[in-house]
């Protein structure tokens, strides 16, 4: 035997652990990766923590600021609006549907786009270019249009807008997906696994996907922050939700004519914003580094 | 060369036509009760919604009964001057931040540049837009924040481009129209160039480092050539494409935000006109939005597309288009 179990470090690592060994040494990635896990975890649990319903009206307590300011009030630790509905309660409920739809969209846009980038690039000819420029039409239409399309048709809803964003980032991740591949397909490691007699899903599965771990890192980061930003951005034109469930961009909109009097209503949805994209961006960015660890970084 | 074009070409016949079936399908929707023959068969109205649209006519606006082609045309016009201005503003900024960054990769001031390039990401452009508009009252700077040009002066439309029209109806106002134009732009340009800069940042640095990675500049270093010679003679020019490449792939998106920033500032555009259209029920300003739109993105699309092949040998050899 010539496996050394004395000493730790002479161990052979999985790929695996490598990269988790090399993320770890990254301590902001690794507050970024709890970030991100925090924000996920109010996502799903954002009506049990919310402290109070976010549709309750509080009359006596109109417009209050933030309680560490004069004039605060504990109860509602980020104030209130001009119906007396507690600003941390809905900004919970924005987090949970504005970060919610940008993963169900990430998932959903990478599923889809990966089965047909993946179909598009390994067959040849008239097929193969067909499957590529399917939704080229859609990327020439931006999104507020596709969203505008839907919303005329079938009226404005949350999921509407959800739909608007899927498509418009679907054929970005459709191209990324199959450039990537295209890429790797050229390589001679590629050719010897073809004359091995290896099938394309094989050939997918262990030649191609963990050569492309890192652009489809980046693709998937890329997608999910032009979610969340054309989510809200839907939301803020009043594309998105409706009545009484708001996301972030409609909690910005709603409160816009309140900006002199009482701009933390506007401050803090974009501050909330502003700090999902930032820690998903950190996260990714050193999970982005771990994987091409020993490449030149 | 002459197989890629073929292509390409063959490319924008079947995205133009899938677009102005989409434009028809909305046109038909929205005035199913008003079309003259609505028993003849979709393929012969289509051909004949084509054939008016080929001689220009586009319909009329049901709220002014102004031609919708004109109006659509003027205010995407406005929206293209807004994204030019604010394109220009971005590449002076961006482009040498990023051949920086990119050619000093990992240094104290690689991470600064690219921490700004991430915190202009991660900040909403429709939210920075709404606290831009609060900056002249806090700060008091005199800037405008809301209209596209001063009331006071009337500006006959002759391009649809307003800079232009103040500086051709310079006789009536000298070059006040102009300046008070372009003061009315200064805010809303700089949100959406802050975007584009990041946008191009990134693109710069990630490009650059990619080229000198590449083994002729390592040739070069070989040959003795000194790092300023290897980068004026042989990075920038083939860092240059990719970026191109993929500023094409956003042009839809800083249509969009354009759009969006448009509406915030009041200013008058493509965002305002289709959102002021929709909500009075005139639902012909989308088809016409949509053709407009991306009409334009599709062919400046082509327009970039054979540059590239221009520039670049490289896109002259691939035979498909991505």
């Amino acid at each position: 035997m010539l496996i050394n179990n004395e000493f730790n470090e002479e161990k052979i690592q999985s790929p695996l652990q490598y990269t988790w060994s090399i993320f770890k040494r990254n301590s902001l990635a690794i507050t970024a990766m709890w970030g991100s896990l925090i924000l996920i975890l109010i996502t799903l649990f954002a009506d049990y923590i919310v402290p109070y319903a976010p549709s309750t009206q509080y009359v006596k307590h109109l417009l209050l600021p933030p309680y560490w300011v004069e004039g605060g009030n504990s109860a509602h630790i980020l104030g209130t609006d001009d119906l007396g509905r507690d600003s941390l309660a809905r900004l919970i409920q924005g987090i949970q549907l504005t970060l919610g739809g940008a993963l169900a969209i990430t998932i959903a846009v990478s599923i889809l786009g990966s089965v047909i980038g993946a179909t598009a690039a390994l067959t040849k000819g008239l097929k193969a270019s067909i499957l590529h420029h399917l939704l080229d039409a859609l990327l020439i239409i931006p999104t507020l249009l596709t969203a505008l399309i839907l919303i005329v048709m079938f009226g404005p809803s949350y999921e509407n807008s959800l739909i608007a964003v899927s498509l418009s980032l679907l054929p970005q991740f459709i191209r990324g997906i199959y450039i990537s591949i295209e890429n790797e397909l050229n390589k001679q490691y590629i050719i010897s696994l073809r004359l091995d007699g290896a099938t394309n899903v094989r050939l997918l599965r262990f030649g191609i996907f963990p050569n492309i771990l890192e652009p489809i890192i980046t693709l998937l980061n890329r997608i999910f922050t032009m979610a969340i930003l054309e989510i809200s951005t839907l939301g803020f034109l009043g594309f998105g939700t409706q009545f009484l469930d708001v996301e972030l961009g409609a909690l910005i909109a709603s409160s816009i004519v309140l900006i002199y009097s009482s701009p933390w209503l506007v401050f803090f949805p974009g501050l909330a914003i502003f700090i999902i994209i930032l820690v998903f961006n950190i996260f990714t960015e050193g999970l982005r580094h771990a994987v091409i660890e020993g490449e030149d970084l | 060369m002459l197989n890629y074009l073929f292509r390409r070409l063959n490319l924008l016949f079947i995205t133009a036509f899938i677009l102005s079936v989409i434009a028809f399908i909305l046109t038909y929707w929205s005035s199913k009760n008003t079309l003259a023959d609505a028993d003849a068969g979709y393929i012969i109205q289509y051909v004949k919604y084509m054939s008016a649209i080929l001689q220009g006519e586009w319909g009329l606006s049901s709220i002014d009964q102004q031609p919708m082609l004109i109006k659509g045309l003027t205010a995407f016009a406005s929206t293209l001057e807004l994204c030019f201005i604010a394109f220009i503003t971005a590449n002076i900024i961006a482009i040498p931040l990023g051949i920086f960054a990119g050619l000093n990769r990992n240094s104290l001031l690689d991470y600064l540049i690219m921490t700004i390039a991430l915190i202009g990401l991660a900040l909403p452009v429709f939210w920075l837009a709404v606290i831009t508009t609060m900056l002249p009252r806090l700060l008091g700077i005199p800037l405008p924040i809301d209209g596209g040009i001063s009331p006071v002066f009337e500006i006959p439309v002759v391009s649809g481009f307003i800079l232009l029209d103040t500086l051709l109806a310079a006789d009536t106002y000298q070059l006040d129209a102009f300046f008070n134009r372009l003061a009315h732009l200064i805010l809303p340009s700089s949100v959406l160039s802050l975007f584009l800069i990041t946008e191009i940042i990134r693109l710069t640095r990630h490009s650059i480092t990619m080229v000198m990675k590449s083994n002729y500049v390592k040739a070069a270093y070989a040959k003795g050539l000194s790092r300023k010679e290897i980068v004026f003679r042989h990075v920038l020019k083939n860092a240059l494409p990719p970026i191109i490449h993929q500023l094409r792939l956003q042009l839809s998106t800083i249509i969009s935000f354009a759009m969006v920033i448009e509406i915030v500032f009041s200013l008058q555009g493509s965002g305002v006109w289709l959102l002021s259209s929709i909500k009075e029920g005139d639902y012909l300003a989308l088809p016409t939005a949509i053709l407009i739109i991306s009409g334009f993105i599709l062919l400046s699309s082509i327009f970039i597309d054979i540059l590239l092949m221009i520039i670049s040998p490289i896109k002259r050899k691939s035979l498909y288009v991505d």
